[in-house]
Formats: C-alpha cells, sequence, structure tokens
C-alpha cells in the first residue's frame, strides 16, 4: 500500500461467475443466499450469479463447470466454506472447465461470517455481501499462474531411533527407498526398549521390539547412523542436503565383535541411563544386551584416558583391537527426498513437584524407573524393590498426573501413564497377591482397544483405585511415605502409608530446539511439533516434505505410534513415488528496476528465499521461487514497494479492502 | 533513596511494638526511609473481613492504600495477612474498574480517593531482593552455628498466581537470607504448614487453631532448632502466645523462642535486644540470646 493510484484491471473482457452455497444450512441457515446472489449479479464485471445447496458436490461442480463453458466465463469467485477446506477442490472443477486454477477466488463465509454471526442474519447477510464483493474485484486483477515442476531423490532421512523411526524407515525401505536413520544414542530402540511388558496384552515389550531393530539394521534399503546427530539441512522438498555427525565411538564398529572384555577389564563404573540410575554401566558400554548395532562406546565424559590421560586397559586386553583413542568426529553428507521426525519424548522432570518427593525421598520413583526394575533384564533382576533398604514393599502407591493436566506444569494429558500404572499395579500383585496397590487418578482414562477390559480385569485382582489427587508425600525415618489426599468421591481427607510411590510422570517433547531451528519447525503449544492439520494432514508439518510422527508430534502409546509412524511413511512414499513435486506458484517476485539492493527483504525472510545478486554493478534482491512460501513479509518490509506478492498484490489488497469499505457504507 | 509507607496493621503496634521499633532500626541501617501511614486502620483481615463482605474488604483497603498515595510511597508491610490484603485489592483495584469505581464512590465520603499509583511489598522479600548484599555487610556470619525453623506462612505466597513471590510448595528466599548470616535454616516436617492462626480461624475455633500449632511445634522441637523464625505477626502472636495458652489449656511445654526477621536482623546487625522488643514476648527468647552469646563468644 504505498499511496499511489490502483493500476487498472486487465483490459481484455473479464466475465466473472459467482456461485454461493448453502453448505446444507450452515450458511443458508443464516445469510439470505438469494438476495446474496442478487447482490452479486449487480457487481462490476460479474456476468453470472447463482447459489445451490452443495457446491462442493458433484453436480454442485458440474453447475460451475457447465456455466464458466455456456457463457464464456473467465474468473470463478465461490462464496462457500474456508479456502483451507476446499480451495484446492474448486481449482481442480475451474482447471476441468478450461481456465487457469488461479483464477478462481473463495469468499470464506462460513467461518468467517455465519457460523460467528448465527443469531445475527440479516447483519450476517449483510457480511456477506462485502466479502463477496470483496472477492469479486480480487478477482478481476487475478492473473494466470503455473506451478513450479521438481524432481524428488528417491531417499528419505529418518531421525530419531524409537519403534517410531524404525516402523517409518523399515516400511519405506521395503517399498525400494533408501532410508537414512539417525539415532544420537549408541543403539536404536528408544524408550521401548526400556519396557518390560506392554499394554493391554503384556507382550513382552523386547519380544516384539527386538527383531524389528535386527530388521532395520539388516535391511539392505536402511543405513543406521547411530551415536550421530543432524547439524544441518538445506535444501527443500524433494531435495534436502543433510549434514549428520557421526559422534567418535572409540571403537572401530567394523571390528568390535561385543565380547565384553573390555567392559569387564573398565576401572570405571557410572550409573546407567538406560536403567535410569538404578544399575550402572562402565565408562566403556553397550547400553543393554540386545543393543543394535551390538558395538561398545567410549563415554569420554566418564573414561580415564578422556578425563586424565592414564589408563587404556581396554585397548590392551580387546582381542580385535577394535580400541581407537584417536577417532574423530565424522561429517557424512546425504541427499534426500522427505524428512521423517521421529525424536519422542522425554519425562517430565518429577522433582519439580516437590511435594512429592522425588530426588528427595529415595522410596519415591517414576513409571520408567518401576519399569527397569520389573523387567527380567533389568538391574534388580526383576525383583520390585524399594531403593533404600531393598526391601519388598508391602504396600505400593501410584500417583497419576505428575506434570500432566495441570495448570501448574503441563496443562495436556500424556495419555499413556493410566495404563501403564494399570499394568505395573498388575506386576506388583502378581509378584505378591497379598500386597495392597492403590492407584490415585484425576481420571483413569482406559480409552484405547482392549484397554477399558484390561482395567476391568485388573481391579478383580484386587487392585484399589481412588480418585483424588495426592496432595503430598511426607518420609519419614524408616524410608516410609505418608500420603495426605482426598478422596474426591467421599469428600474426605486421608492420611495414609505407604512402601513405595510410583509417579507417573508426564510426558515432554525431547529436547530438539537445534533441529528445531535447522528445520524451521513450529510447536503447538504444548512445545510437541504441530502438525499441518490435526486432522485432515497429521503427519504433516508446514514445510513441505517433512514429516512427523510418534511421541515428537504429541503424547501417544505404541500402537497409535506405529499407526502414525506407518502414516508418515506412506506420505512420504506418495512424494517418492510420483517423482516430481508441483510448488505453489503464490510466491514474492523482485521489480529489479525498483529495487536498491538494502537487503532488508533477506533479513526479513523467515525461509532463506531471498539473496542479494550482483547485477551490472548492482545488488539487487532474488527470490528463489522454491523455497518462498508467498507469506509476504517481504512485501511488507520493502522501502521501495519493490516486492510484487502474486495473487495477493497491492492492487488486490487495496481493491479488497475498497469493496468492503464501500458495501458496509451502503 | 526510596521511601517507603510502613503499613503496621493491628497486631504490630498493639501487642508487639517491638516488632516495629525493630523495623525501623533495621530499615534506617539498610539506608531505607519509612513514612508513618497516617489514620491507618486495619487492613482489614483477609480471612476474617474478606469472608463476610468483600465491598467492606475492598473499601477499608483501599483507604489505606489511598493514605500510601498521598504519602507518594508504595506500601511496606510487616504481615502475610496485611500483605495478603493489600496486594490482592491492589491487584483486583487496579484491573477491574467497576471495583474501582464502587470503592471511590464510598472513600469519596471522607475525602479520600484510590488512583493505583502504589505497590505493596512485603518487608522479607523487598528486603531479599533489594538489600541482600547489605544485609551480608552489615550482619557478616554473626549467626554462624545457630540453628533456625524458618516458617513462611500461608498469605505471603498463596495464591501463587496472583503473588509470583516464590514457589510455595519449595520457598527458600528467607532460607537464603538466613544462610546469608552464616545460621542453618533447619529442614523439619511439614515446615510449609499453616501456624494456625490464619482464616479467621484463630478467633473461630482457637481450639483447632492451637492443635495445628501444637503439631508444628512438636516438629520444630524435634529439629532441635533454635528459634522460630516467622515473617509475619499474625504467625508470630501464633507461635508465640499460642505456646503459652498449650501449657495453660493443655499443659504442654515447649518453650521455643520466636523471632520476626526483623528482630533477627537487628540482632544481626548488633542491636540492643530491649530496642528490638525481645524481652516482652510471652515465651521467654533468653535461651536464644543465651545462644547467640555463646556463638559470637567462639
Amino acid at each position: 500500500m504505498k499511496g499511489e493510484p490502483l493500476k487498472e484491471p486487465p483490459k481484455e473482457p473479464v466475465k466473472v461467475g459467482v456461485f454461493i452455497c448453502h453448505c446444507g444450512s450452515n450458511i443458508a441457515g443464516t445469510v439470505d443466499v438469494k438476495a446474496l446472489a442478487e447482490f452479486a449479479g449487480g457487481l462490476p464485471g460479474v456476468e453470472f450469479s447463482t447459489h445451490y445447496v452443495y457446491l462442493c458436490s458433484d453436480p454442485g461442480q458440474g453447475l460451475i463447470k457447465e456455466s464458466v463453458k455456456r457463457l464464456g466465463l473467465n474468473r470463478v469467485v465461490v462464496a462457500a466454506c474456508s479456502p483451507r477446506m476446499h480451495e484446492e477442490t474448486f481449482r481442480r472443477t475451474v482447471r476441468e472447465a478450461g481456465l487457469n486454477p488461479y483464477l478462481l477466488e473463495v469468499a470464506n463465509i462460513r467461518e468467517q461470517c455465519s457460523w460467528v454471526h448465527m443469531n445475527q442474519k440479516e447483519a450476517a447477510t449483510e457480511k456477506a455481501k462485502a466479502l463477496v464483493a470483496a472477492a469479486v474485484v480480487k478477482s478481476l486483477y487475478n492473473e494466470p499462474l503455473e506451478p513450479l515442476t521438481l524432481g524428488v531423490e528417491k531417499s528419505v532421512l529418518v531421525v530419531g531411533g524409537g519403534v517410531a523411526g524404525i516402523q517409518a524407515s523399515i516400511d519405506l525401505a521395503d517399498q525400494g527407498f533408501k532410508v537414512y536413520l539417525v539415532e544420537k544414542q549408541p543403539s536404536i530402540g528408544g524408550h521401548m526398549a526400556q519396557l518390560d511388558k506392554t499394554f493391554p496384552t503384556l507382550d513382552c515389550s523386547s519380544c516384539i521390539l527386538t527383531p524389528k531393530m535386527v530388521e532395520a539394521s539388516r535391511h539392505e534399503n536402511i543405513e543406521l547412523l547411530t551415536y550421530s546427530e543432524v547439524k544441518s539441512v538445506e535444501g527443500h522438498v524433494g531435495s534436502f542436503e543433510v549434514t549428520v555427525l557421526k559422534k567418535p565411538r572409540y571403537i572401530r564398529e567394523d571390528l568390535c565383535r561385543a565380547c565384553g572384555i573390555c567392559a569387564e577389564k573398565c576401572p570405571i563404573k557410572v550409573p546407567s541411563e538406560f536403567d535410569m540410575g538404578l544399575g550402572e554401566r562402565k565408562a566403556i558400554y553397550i547400553p543393554f544386551p540386545q543393543a543394535v548395532p551390538l558395538k561398545y562406546t567410549i563415554d569420554p565424559a566418564h573414561c580415564l584416558y578422556h578425563t586424565k590421560g592414564v589408563c587404556r586397559v581396554c585397548e590392551k586386553f580387546c582381542p580385535e583391537k577394535a580400541v581407537d583413542f584417536d577417532q574423530k568426529p565424522v561429517e557424512v553428507k546425504l541427499k534426500v527426498g522427505a524428512i521423517i521426525l521421529a525424536t519422542g519424548y522425554d519425562l517430565y522432570d518429577c522433582s519439580q513437584k516437590y511435594e512429592y518427593g522425588y530426588g528427595r525421598y529415595r522410596n519415591v520413583i517414576t513409571n520408567l524407573e518401576f519399569e527397569r526394575m520389573v523387567s527380567a533384564s533389568g538391574p534388580t533382576s526383576g525383583q520390585i524393590i524399594r531403593p533404600s533398604d531393598r526391601k519388598s514393599p508391602r504396600r505400593v502407591a501410584f500417583l497419576q498426573c505428575v506434570g500432566s493436566r495441570d495448570v501448574n506444569s503441563n496443562k495436556y494429558c500424556s495419555r499413556i501413564c493410566c495404563m501403564a500404572s494399570v499394568k505395573q499395579a498388575h506386576q506388583v500383585k502378581e509378584k505378591d497377591p497379598s500386597s495392597d496397590v492403590v492407584i490415585f487418578y484425576t481420571d483413569l482414562r482406559c480409552f484405547g482397544k482392549g484397554y477399558e477390559e484390561f482395567l476391568e480385569r485388573v481391579q478383580g485382582e484386587g487392585i484399589k483405585v481412588v480418585r483424588g489427587r495426592v496432595a503430598e508425600v511426607v518420609e519419614d525415618a524408616s524410608g516410609n511415605l505418608r500420603l495426605r489426599y482426598e478422596n474426591t468421591y467421599l469428600g474426605e481427607v486421608f492420611e495414609e502409608e505407604f512402601d513405595l510411590v510410583v509417579l507417573a510422570a508426564g510426558l515432554i517433547p525431547s529436547d530438539i530446539k537445534e533441529l528445531r531451528t535447522i528445520l524451521k519447525l513450529s510447536t503447538t503449544p504444548d512445545g510437541f511439533l504441530a502438525e499441518a492439520h490435526p486432522k485432515l494432514r497429521p503427519v504433516e508439518t508446514f514445510t513441505e516434505g517433512i514429516y512427523v510422527c510418534g511421541a515428537a508430534q504429541g503424547p501417544k502409546d505404541i500402537p497409535d505410534t506405529v499407526a502414525q509412524a506407518s502414516a508418515a511413511a506412506s506420505r512420504a512414499s506418495a512424494l517418492l513415488a510420483e517423482g516430481m513435486v508441483s510448488i505453489e506458484p503464490i510466491t514474492a517476485e523482485v521489480d529489479e528496476d525498483r529495487c536498491g539492493g538494502c537487503g532488508l527483504c533477506v533479513q526479513a525472510c523467515f525461509f532463506n528465499a531471498i539473496e542479494l545478486e550482483v547485477k551490472e554493478g548492482k545488488r539487487k534482491a532474488k527470490v528463489n521461487q522454491v523455497l518462498c512460501k508467498g507469506c509476504g513479509v517481504c512485501g511488507a518490509t520493502c522501502p521501495s514497494g519493490a516486492v510484487k506478492m502474486r495473487h495477493f498484490t497491492d492492487e488486490q489488497l487495496r481493491g479488497e479492502v475498497e469493496a468492503i469499505l464501500s458495501t458496509v457504507r451502503r | 533513596m526510596t521511601d517507603y509507607s510502613l503499613f503496621l496493621g493491628c497486631i504490630v503496634p498493639n501487642r508487639y511494638p517491638g516488632i516495629e521499633s525493630a523495623t525501623k532500626m533495621v530499615f534506617n541501617k539498610l539506608g531505607v526511609g519509612l513514612k508513618d501511614m497516617l489514620g491507618a486502620s486495619c487492613c482489614p483481615a483477609p480471612g476474617v473481613v474478606g469472608s463476610f463482605s468483600e465491598e467492606t474488604w475492598l473499601t477499608v483497603a483501599a483507604r489505606n492504600l489511598a493514605i500510601a498515595e498521598e504519602n507518594h510511597a508504595d506500601v511496606v508491610t510487616l504481615c502475610n495477612g496485611c500483605f495478603g490484603t493489600l496486594f490482592e485489592a491492589n491487584s483486583t483495584l487496579k484491573n477491574e474498574e467497576e471495583a474501582r469505581k464502587a470503592v471511590n464512590m464510598f472513600l469519596s465520603k471522607t475525602g479520600k480517593r484510590y488512583k493505583g499509583s502504589v505497590e505493596v511489598h512485603h518487608f522479607a522479600k523487598l528486603i531479599y531482593e533489594k538489600h541482600l548484599d547489605q544485609v551480608k555487610q552489615l550482619g557478616g556470619q554473626s549467626l554462624t552455628g545457630v540453628k533456625i525453623a524458618v516458617h513462611y506462612g500461608c498469605h505471603l505466597l498463596r495464591p501463587r498466581t496472583l503473588k509470583k513471590i516464590d514457589n510455595p510448595e519449595k520457598p527458600g528466599f528467607v532460607d537464603e537470607l538466613v544462610h546469608s548470616l552464616g545460621a542453618e535454616s533447619v529442614d523439619y516436617r511439614d515446615k510449609h504448614m499453616c501456624c494456625g492462626a490464619g482464616g479467621g480461624v484463630r478467633s473461630s475455633n482457637l481450639e483447632v487453631a492451637l492443635d495445628m500449632t501444637r503439631e508444628k511445634l512438636e516438629n520444630i522441637r524435634a529439629s532441635q532448632a533454635d528459634c522460630i523464625l516467622n515473617v509475619c505477626a499474625f504467625c508470630h502472636l501464633q507461635f508465640d502466645r499460642g505456646q503459652r495458652e498449650l501449657a495453660e489449656k493443655m499443659g504442654l511445654e515447649y518453650n521455643i523462642p520466636v523471632v520476626h526477621l526483623s528482630q533477627l536482623l537487628g540482632l544481626a546487625f548488633g542491636l540492643n535486644p530491649r530496642l528490638l522488643g525481645l524481652q516482652a514476648h510471652a515465651i521467654s527468647t533468653q535461651p536464644f540470646l543465651r545462644k547467640l552469646a555463646e556463638v559470637s563468644s567462639r
């Protein structure tokens, strides 16, 4: 809006057709569609206007096509629902009628009119008139646009080697696409590898996961990059250039046979991350016996040679001479057509709920620590014990919603904790039927297939469930824990003693700030990665060619994670199989005669789509049409009005504003 | 240096004038000026008055705030109840135009007007935030060897979304003040439990109030603290006079000295205990003063 006179609309005879949708009663119940069609018929440039009950239906689209052909219309305005819903649908209709699809204009008279003004029919009709008038003016200036098409690399980067990343990788590899699976830990497997049994079927987690881990490592189309992190990503959909940093294991993977002699000899013990600190590992270690790849890693933060320059015992004893202290980080360059993010979750830090004593009281643990304890291959060989005195607890309490559904921490439901606690309560009873087990809950959300039935079964085993959030936990000298709570069904306050307290820690997004910055990904208010549409595009991100699955997108259990991973793989494979991708032509372009080369647009661009290039000794801005998302920031920033936003030109926007104002004033 | 309007409330001038003199001397040492609030009344008490008539509560609070506005100086309080009332009333009146209008209509009869031009501070938080370095300088490590049971009280920290002072489940700034003077802040069971007095409990059901006080005293005794440190005149009263009441009614003797933070800072700064009013408590503070003499002679 530079205050200059409006350019004249194109000189060719413009014939606009206006089509008004009833959307059943969604629009017609509030807006007087007949009056609206009559009003539209009188607008300058409008050749024809009509209204119809469902324009998106087959006969509705037929009406548009038939009218365009019969009357020689060359602009189409559809007044209906949000363009987010059906713009693509009507662009196809217009193309089938023989017009360029970008000659379509949509006026949103549902979400932005009838739905929000349900009780103001007259005013809603007036507003709908203004919106239609604006769309008609804008359509006068619409120009035919041609999408760009690009080739697509037949390979995918999957970030995160938990069950989501593994599933997505195998799905894509089975279809013949090359997959690079990057995992920052020394082994793939993720949190699922830490679990003992899974609800509600009580399958052994390892028994169902380990074969998949092995399959991923042996698949001819999958290249595992463990102990590695994504450093940078350049390029765009179809052609991403990725740099992965492979951290040194200080072990030659080609030589290590995982005999374990090195770890036997290593003098340094460290709490095991895999066992949630309940067990120990050495400074040279494999995280767990079923690790994939089964190769040792030296942890430089604790290794004596790295910290003090002495020892090298592992090197001396390794029969394969696999230890290599001279290893350096290696950068691996990849070119991929699509990226799938499966970066998973972390646990909420329960010590932030000071009143529950986690981190202060030894006998307060989390669900995941319990999981390691009850696992036959865990640090206690499956024995459930109190950490303070290693005795078997007789009275066990599970506290739900720690760091979930709580205005003071996270508002969202973490979705897995009710079932995790119900399953663990069952496992306590299974080992000691005479024990007392109580679950303190907010609501027991057992929503999945077979979940409610599982709850009923476990309640039948004598598990007590109490509706009430525990107020606080107090430890006595013997390590016993007194719980203060209100049973909200009885409205009474109680104090009760337990031997072991298990906190159902909520899920929080993994710390992927760097990756998010590199890929410019947005999150929902809860901090998880945002999907492009919660219902219709659940595995796409806002960046084309980048997909998300599993707990990276929001807390979810294993069945949902695996389903979503397959969905992400399927969307990515559709892109790769097509081999070509077309890019929306609604982008910015620079008028070089006006551009002063100041570079403000370069700084303002969120997508790194603008560069300065030197032409005849002068700096000029140049927009990369592939990277440009058409957001318009550069246009608003440019001090000399040199940026033109295709499909949203200054003339169009001013024309819309003036049309709305003149309609409303009348 | 900024001056503050010193809000005394009821308990300080009527029961523990030593807290007033201690505060004035301590603030003087810190180089902070205090202005008297001429004609100020009860805050009024958040539980007792606020529960019966919010309008009355808000109007009386607004009148007190208006006096501070005439002083052109922010309010500082010595009691959690006064802080709770004046802080919350100030926040309501600043944010809700209708409440402000209603209150000013009543106040106009007294020639006063609430404008919303002052903030309300709790003295302990104010000293911690703005004068911690001076406290360390003036007090040194003079309390090294002393064990102190810190009591925060309720209205200071809650409601947390409004007060935003510290985590009410795990506050730490008073402990930090105590540590900065070399003393040990002992951990004790149910440290953040109410003293028993607030919310109108002491006035309406002394037995319940004293039973809560008893539980706190048991836990503090088990920690072997040399004194109970509070930041609120009402908690101070409940612990001090409450011990006498427990002795009279139930024959329970604790004899744990009770000290208000203003008094403790005065002692750390080397001020005369008599001028701090420590001889005027129901429970003798002599054991605590002896302990101080003992550690300082070491």
